[in-house]
């Protein structure tokens, strides 16, 4: 059924699939604390910190992911701060993410009604401590299908840090595309394993919007 | 009994002159209120009134903008020194509001808790009761509310009169010394509207000091030790309920009363 030049090199492309999913779970529990913290000093803090935590958002979303990557690994050597290749890929894609991150805390935050705020107060309960108990496990179950849609989008952009040298699945293809002379095949295989990997991760926020539905 | 607060020396609310604005509209003008212990408050009124406004200055729940509020004798929300008004800090406030229960119009149960940790979470977090007790505590509560069975339930498993009877028992985890319940049965289909005024009026049988925003005139009228009609932000006329129902001495408290009478009879 597959091109045998395909089946051939599977096992080497499997291997970078493994270090495209590393590299995608390394990024994603970071970028969400990036969204988080961006999304509570948005909402929360005072008009300096809300107006750089803006600025940073919108510099973010103008910027392309791979000039980031790129001021990263070319530009920042010049001023003396040389990352390696692995910490500065993921450190960029985490800062990158959680921008988008945040947005989609900030909605769901921002959605709960003023209510649940009014009862937790009357109670006695300081900001914190509602944030914690009564806010968080209520944004988690509302933000869950935006969130796993980003991380879709996050295990796709993996691929751009294979052009700063970070071996991973779509490097690995380049490779194995240009030794064997099958690009068709091989980049066929591919685009086959990165929309397993994503259609797998949809499903599954599919099924956590399901599991943690309850009735409003 | 109002006769017993004296008794007692500081009333347990009071405000005075207070006002509030939104913006360039005034929703309390120079109000002045006193509730002694154990007394049964209803505030009526038109819907715009105030009446809710009024009564989240009590709770610190709106940030009123003159005057004064003080509950058991402590000014709410504010301290003032030298003529100077002071916030008071998030601690402050916090530890006012633990003492002062309040229910509200669309219940606010935390929908991702069971009931019975609607009822713990704020005892257990925010005054340090071991779990155990506030368990056993929540329970005796639910009892009292007839919802015992219901301690495992999430709130959207209960009709709005179980979940506002929930709301209640979950208020009076706290041990509150005063509660404040708003337009607590508006949203409750008729027929469970019966269910959480029982419960209100074995409250204020056992003594609660409440003050209670309603609709519900008949209620006011047998349970309440004072009505207070409220109109445009301030208070028009107050007084014992019987005497208000039936010889309102305001013309406003006269066609709002005659409105009512009319809707109700049309429903």
């Amino acid at each position: 059924m597959l091109p045998d030049v395909l089946i051939e090199n599977l096992g080497y492309l499997l291997r970078g699939a493994v270090m495209t999913v590393g590299l995608a779970s390394a990024t994603i529990v970071p970028s969400a604390v990036v969204g988080m913290v961006l999304a509570l000093a948005k909402i929360f803090s005072g008009i300096t910190l809300r107006t750089l935590v803006e600025v940073y958002l919108y510099v973010v979303r103008g910027v392309p992911l791979l000039v980031l990557l790129f001021f990263m690994y070319f530009a920042l050597p010049y001023t003396g701060i040389d990352l390696p290749p692995l910490f500065g890929g993921v450190l960029v894609m985490s800062l990158y993410f959680g921008a988008f991150m945040a947005e989609i805390f900030r909605a769901a935050i921002l959605s709960l009604p003023r209510a649940q705020w009014d009862a937790a107060r009357s109670l006695g309960m300081r900001r914190w401590l509602i944030f914690r108990i009564v806010i968080y496990p209520q944004v988690f179950r509302l933000a869950a299908p935006p969130f796993v849609n980003t991380c879709v989008l996050l295990v796709k952009s993996t691929s751009l840090v294979s052009i700063i040298g970070l071996w991973e699945l779509t490097l690995a293809g380049r490779e194995v595309a240009e030794r064997t002379f099958a690009p068709l095949q091989i980049f066929g295989g591919v685009a086959l394993i990165y929309f397993a990997l994503c259609y797998a991760l949809s499903r599954y926020g599919l099924y956590l919007e399901e599991r943690m539905r309850f009735a409003h | 009994m109002p006769t017993e607060s004296a008794t007692h020396g500081l009333p347990m609310v009071e405000l005075r002159h207070v006002s509030m604005s939104f913006g360039r509209h005034r929703v309390l003008n120079d109000v002045s209120l006193t509730v002694s212990r154990g007394e049964m408050v209803a505030i009526i009124g038109p819907s715009g009134s105030g009446k809710t406004t009024l009564l989240r200055c009590i709770n610190f729940l709106e940030e009123y903008d003159g005057g004064e509020v003080l509950v058991g004798g402590q000014s709410v929300g504010f301290r003032f020194e030298s003529g100077r008004r002071i916030r008071r800090t998030e601690r402050e406030i916090a530890a006012t509001r633990s003492n002062v229960g309040m229910v509200f119009q669309s219940y606010n149960l935390f929908p991702h808790m069971t009931v019975l940790r609607n009822i713990t979470a704020a005892p257990i977090r925010v005054k340090g009761v071991p779990p155990e007790e506030a368990d056993a505590h929540a329970r005796t509560l639910l009892n009292r509310v007839g919802l015992l069975e219901k301690a495992d339930a999430l709130p959207a498993r209960l009709s709005g009169g179980q979940q506002q009877r929930v709301a209640i028992a979950r208020a009076l985890a706290m041990r509150p010394k005063l509660m404040l319940f708003d337009e607590v049965t508006s949203a409750l289909d008729p027929e469970l509207v019966g269910e959480v005024l029982a419960v209100m009026k074995s409250l204020a049988d056992d003594g609660m000091t409440m003050v209670v925003v309603t609709h519900e005139m008949q209620f006011a009228r047998e349970i309440a030790n004072r009505v207070i009609f409220m109109d445009e932000g301030a208070i028009v006329e107050e007084g014992d309920p019987k005497r208000l129902f039936s010889a309102p001495a305001t013309d406003r408290l006269r066609a709002f009363l005659k409105r009512y009478r009319e809707s109700y009879l049309l429903s």
